[in-house]
C-alpha cells in the first residue's frame, strides 16, 4: 500500500454495484447541501464528518462528482449573496465590521466544507480542471462581496478615509483595518492591487502634492524636512501596521517623489535656510536629514554635493584672495583648517562619511588652495611658527594632529616644490638659531614628508640634520683642543659646519670681523682642516649669533644677545664713542640693506636701544651718526636684540624665491622628458606633455610652455630630434 | 494511556478498536475528521464509525497504521496482505487517503 503501489493501481467501482437507486445523487446532495447550511448557521456540532465524507466519496466515486460541484459552486453563490445583503444593509462605520465578520465566518465554513469534500479536491478536481475548494470559495467571495458594486465603492472609500484621517491625525481601528487588507491579499495579490493599494496610492500621491505645496509656503527648509521624514515614517510605519510590506516601496516612493524630488532645489536654495545656510551654521541635524532623505531620489545628492561645492570654493576662494586675511600666514592658514576641519565634521557626522562628498570636499580645497600662488610659503610659516613656538608644552599626539593636518593641506599643493624651498629657508633659520621646540616634532614631519612624496623630496632637508649633529661633535672636538692649549680670555666660538647644497644658499656677502672674533676663526679653520682635508670653509656671517657681556654708563652689566652683523659694529663702540652711518658701513662691508637694518635695531627700538642716533627719528638715512647708549637700562640681565625675524617675503624677495624654483624647475622638467623618451623612444609632443605633468604631479604642475622650451633645449643639445615626417614628433637619440 | 492519546474506530459490525491517535493520523482522511474546526461528532468523541468497512478489513488497517508508524522511513519490510482481501483492502485505503 505505498505511494507506488497506489499509483499503479486505478481503484474503479464495481460495475455491478453502480445499478443504485437513480434517487440516490438527488438525496445524498440534499444531505451534503443541508449540512452546508447547518455549517454556516454554526450548527455544525452533531453533524458527522464520516458521514458526510462517505457522502461526497460516493457522489465522486459513482460518477456524480459534476452535481456535487455544480451544487457546491449554487450553495456558496447563494449564501454568498445573502451574506453581501446583510453585509450592504451594516450602517456606516459598521459597515466594515460587518463585513470583516462575515469574511470571518465564511472562511471557516469554508475550510469544514473543503475538508468534508477533500475527497472531490483530490480526485475530481484535478481529473477535471476545476477550481479546488477553497479557491473557489475565494473567488466566490471576491465576485459576489468584495466586487458586488455597492460594496466595491463603498469598501475603498471607506478605507481611503481612514488612510485619510490617520494622516490627519485621527485614532482608528489598526486591527480591523488589517483583517480587510489582508482579506484583499489572501483574494489574490491582483485583487489588493487593484482594488486597493493603486487608488490608495493616487490618493497618497494627491495628498502630499497639496501637503507639500502648503509646508514648502510656510516652512523653512530645516522645518520642512522634519515634516518630510515624519511623514515618511508614518507611511513605512502604516505598512508595517496594516498593508502588504510590497507596498513599502511604492509608498515611499510617492511620499519621496511629492516631498522631496518636486521640490529638490527649492529646498536646497532657500533664502537663510537652506543648505548654505545649514553649511554656515553647522545644522548637523538639518544636514544630517537632508542627506538621508535626498539620498532616496535620484539626483537628491548630487544636487546637495554640488551647492555645497560651489558654497565651498566661492568661500574658500575669498579666503585666499581676501588681501585682508593674508596679512597674517599664520592665522590665514589657520583659517584653512578651521575651514577643513568644519566640513570634515559635517561629513562625518551629517553625510555619514560619504565618499563622494569627501571627494568634493577634497576637490575644492585642492581648486582654492592654489588659487593662491603664496599659499606654499604660508603654509611653511605656519609650520614654522607652530615649530618655534606654537606647540611649546602640547602632548606629543596634539603635535602629531597638527601636523597631520598641515599634511593634509600639503596635500593639497600643486606647487610642492615651493613649498620645499620655503620649508627649507624656515627648517634653516629653526635649526642655526636653535629655535626649534622640538626636535621630534621636526623629524616626524620629515618624515611624512617623506611617505607623501619619497626620499628625493626629503633628502637634502635630512642632510640639515646630519649637519647639525657632526657640527655638535665637531665643535666638542675643537672646544677640547682650544681649552687644552690656552685658557687666555679669547670669545668662545661656535660654528656649525653647513653642507653646500643641503642649505638653502644665501648671498655669501663676507663682513669684517672683529679682529678677536677672526683670530677664533682662523684657529678653527685650521682644526676642521686637519681633520677634514680637501674642503673649503667660507663663513656665512649673516646667520650667526652672538653674545656680548657690555658695562653702562652707571655700570650696571648686561649680557647682550645679538646677531653677528650687530656684534661687529657694537665691538667699534669698545674704542670709539660716536661713529657716522658712512664709517660703519666702510669698517665692516656689511650689505647696505642688512646694515640698516642692525642699525635699526640697535638704534630704533624702544628698551633695546643700546646706541643712540643723531638725529633721532625711525629710520636710518645714510648722514646718521650713531652714539654708545650710556643710559641704557633694562629690567632683565640678559637682553635679547634681534633683527627683524623670519616674516613674510617681501615683494622682491618674493620674486627671487619664484625665480628660484622655475630656475630650479628646469633640470627636473628635462631629466622627466628624458626619462620618459629612453624607454618610449618615439612619442608626440601632446602625449610627452602629459606624462611629463603625470610623473611631475607630486611636486610641482609645470607648465605646458615651460616643458616645450626645455624639449627644445633637448633638441639642441641632441638628445631629441624630431621626426622627420611629422614634426609633432620627437625620437630620443643616444 | 489518556484518553484524549487514542482514538476508537469502529467497523460496520460494530466491533471497535482503541489505538493510538498518533497511529490513526497516518490516513488523511482521519487526519482531517480529527482535526477539523468546527465541532464535528468525530472530534468531540473521539471516535468514528465506518459503515462501509468490515471488522476483518479495519483490522488490517489499524495493523497497517502501526506498521508505516514503524517502518514508514525506509527500511524494507513487507507488510502482508492475503490475496482475497487484497481488493476491499485498497477500497478503504482509497477512502481513507492512506
Amino acid at each position: 500500500m505505498s505511494t507506488s503501489k497506489k499509483k499503479a493501481f486505478r481503484i474503479e467501482p464495481f460495475k455491478h454495484k453502480v445499478e443504485i437507486d437513480p434517487k440516490y445523487a438527488e438525496r445524498t446532495w440534499k444531505v451534503l447541501d443541508e449540512a452546508i447550511c447547518e455549517i454556516y448557521n454554526h450548527n455544525a456540532s452533531g453533524l458527522s464528518f464520516e458521514e458526510l465524507y462517505r457522502n461526497a466519496y460516493n457522489m465522486v466515486l459513482h460518477k456524480y462528482g459534476d452535481k456535487l460541484y455544480m451544487g457546491l459552486v449554487d450553495t456558496l453563490s447563494r449564501h454568498l449573496k445573502n451574506m453581501a445583503s446583510t453585509i450592504e444593509a451594516a450602517q456606516g462605520g459598521l459597515f466594515l465590521e460587518e463585513l470583516n465578520r462575515n469574511w470571518l465566518e465564511h472562511n471557516k465554513a469554508l475550510q469544514m466544507i473543503r475538508d468534508i469534500l477533500m475527497y472531490m479536491d483530490r480526485t475530481y478536481v484535478p481529473n477535471y480542471n476545476k477550481t479546488p475548494v477553497h479557491e473557489l470559495g475565494l473567488n466566490l467571495w471576491r465576485d459576489y462581496v468584495v466586487r458586488y458594486p455597492k460594496i466595491k465603492a463603498r469598501l475603498l472609500d471607506t478605507l481611503l478615509d481612514l488612510v485619510y484621517r490617520e494622516r490627519s491625525g485621527e485614532v482608528i481601528n489598526r486591527g480591523l483595518m488589517r483583517n480587510i487588507t489582508k482579506m484583499l491579499m489572501d483574494l489574490g495579490i491582483d485583487v489588493y492591487q487593484e482594488d486597493f493599494e493603486k487608488p490608495f496610492l493616487e490618493a497618497a500621491s494627491g495628498f502630499y502634492k497639496l501637503e507639500s505645496q502648503e509646508f514648502i509656503e510656510c516652512c523653512d527648509c530645516g522645518d520642512y524636512l522634519k515634516k518630510a521624514e515624519r511623514r515618511l515614517n508614518e507611511e513605512i510605519e502604516r505598512v508595517s501596521h496594516y498593508l502588504d510590506p510590497k507596498s513599502e516601496t511604492k509608498i515611499t516612493a510617492v511620499v519621496e517623489r511629492e516631498m522631496i524630488a518636486s521640490h529638490m532645489n527649492r529646498l536646497v536654495e532657500m533664502e537663510n535656510s537652506g543648505l548654505v545656510h545649514m553649511l554656515i551654521d553647522d545644522r548637523y541635524e538639518d544636514l544630517g536629514r537632508m542627506y538621508s532623505l535626498f539620498k532616496r531620489v535620484s539626483g537628491g545628492l548630487g544636487l546637495v554635493r554640488d551647492v555645497m561645492t560651489s558654497h565651498l570654493r566661492e568661500t574658500g576662494r575669498q579666503l585666499v584672495t581676501d588681501p585682508e586675511k593674508l596679512k597674517d600666514p599664520v592665522e590665514f592658514v589657520q583659517r584653512l583648517l578651521d575651514e577643513k576641519d568644519k566640513y570634515d565634521k559635517i561629513i562625518t557626522t551629517a553625510f555619514i562619511n560619504d565618499k563622494t562628498f569627501q571627494n568634493a570636499l577634497n576637490s575644492s580645497f585642492e581648486y582654492f588652495i592654489n588659487l593662491n600662488p603664496r599659499s606654499p610659503e604660508f603654509i611653511s610659516l605656519f609650520v614654522d611658527d607652530k615649530l618655534r613656538k606654537g606647540l611649546k608644552g602640547v602632548s606629543e599626539e596634539d603635535v602629531e594632529t597638527v601636523l597631520d593636518k598641515v599634511m593634509m593641506l600639503f596635500r593639497y599643493l600643486q606647487e610642492k616644490d615651493v613649498f620645499e624651498k620655503y620649508y627649507k629657508q624656515h627648517l634653516a633659520k629653526r635649526l642655526l638659531s636653535s629655535k626649534s621646540v622640538s626636535d621630534d616634532a621636526e623629524r616626524s614631519l620629515i618624515v611624512k614628508l617623506k611617505t607623501e612624496c619619497g626620499y628625493q623630496f626629503t633628502s637634502k632637508l635630512e642632510g640639515m640634520f646630519t649637519d647639525m649633529k657632526t657640527s655638535k661633535d665637531t665643535m666638542q672636538g675643537f672646544n677640547a683642543v682650544v681649552s687644552n692649549a690656552d685658557s687666555s680670555e679669547s670669545p668662545t666660538l661656535s660654528v656649525q659646519v653647513l653642507t653646500t647644497g643641503y642649505w638653502p644658499t644665501q648671498s655669501g656677502a663676507v663682513c669684517n670681523l672683529p679682529a678677536e672674533i677672526l683670530a677664533v676663526c682662523e684657529k678653527f679653520k685650521t682644526y676642521y682642516l686637519s681633520t677634514h682635508t680637501g674642503r673649503r670653509l667660507t663663513w656665512q656671517t649673516n646667520m650667526g649669533t652672538a653674545d656680548l657681556k657690555a658695562t653702562f654708563g652707571k655700570g650696571q652689566k648686561h649680557e647682550l644677545n645679538v646677531s653677528t652683523y650687530n656684534m661687529c659694529i657694537l665691538m667699534f663702540f669698545n674704542n670709539v664713542n660716536s661713529m657716522t652711518y658712512k664709517e660703519i658701513e666702510q669698517a665692516t662691508e656689511i650689505p647696505a640693506l642688512d646694515l640698516k637694518r642692525s642699525l635699526q635695531s640697535l638704534a630704533c627700538v624702544k628698551g633695546k636701544n643700546v646706541l643712540r642716533k643723531e638725529p633721532m627719528s625711525k629710520d636710518i638715512s645714510e648722514d646718521d651718526v650713531f652714539v654708545f647708549n650710556d643710559k641704557f637700562t633694562s629690567k632683565f640681565y640678559k637682553v635679547k636684540i634681534g633683527t627683524v625675524a623670519a616674516q613674510k617675503e617681501t615683494e622682491p624677495e618674493k620674486q627671487e624665491t619664484r625665480q628660484k624654483v622655475e630656475e630650479d624647475r628646469k633640470p627636473q622638467i628635462e631629466a622627466a622628458i628624458v626619462r620618459i623618451m629612453k624607454s618610449r623612444r618615439v612619442l608626440d609632443h601632446n602625449n610627452i606633455v602629459s606624462e611629463v605633468t603625470k610623473q611631475l604631479q607630486s611636486r610641482f604642475l609645470p607648465n605646458p610652455a615651460v616643458i616645450k622650451k626645455r624639449i627644445e633645449s633637448l633638441i639642441e643639445r641632441e638628445f631629441l630630434e624630431r621626426d622627420k615626417n611629422d614634426r609633432k614628433v620627437y625620437r630620443y637619440l643616444a | 494511556m489518556r484518553k484524549e492519546d487514542t482514538v476508537k474506530l469502529i467497523s460496520a459490525e460494530g466491533f471497535e478498536f482503541v489505538i493510538d491517535r498518533s497511529a490513526a493520523l497516518v490516513s488523511n482522511t482521519l487526519k482531517n475528521m480529527l482535526t477539523s474546526s468546527g465541532g464535528f461528532t468525530e472530534r468531540e468523541f473521539g471516535e468514528v464509525r465506518f459503515p462501509e468497512i468490515s471488522t476483518r478489513i479495519l483490522e488490517k488497517v489499524c495493523q497497517y497504521f502501526y506498521w508505516s508508524l514503524q517502518y514508514s522511513s525506509g527500511k524494507e519490510v513487507d507488510f502482508p496482505i492475503e490475496p482475497e482481501i487484497t481488493l476491499e483492502l485498497m477500497m478503504a485505503a482509497n477512502y481513507l487517503h492512506t
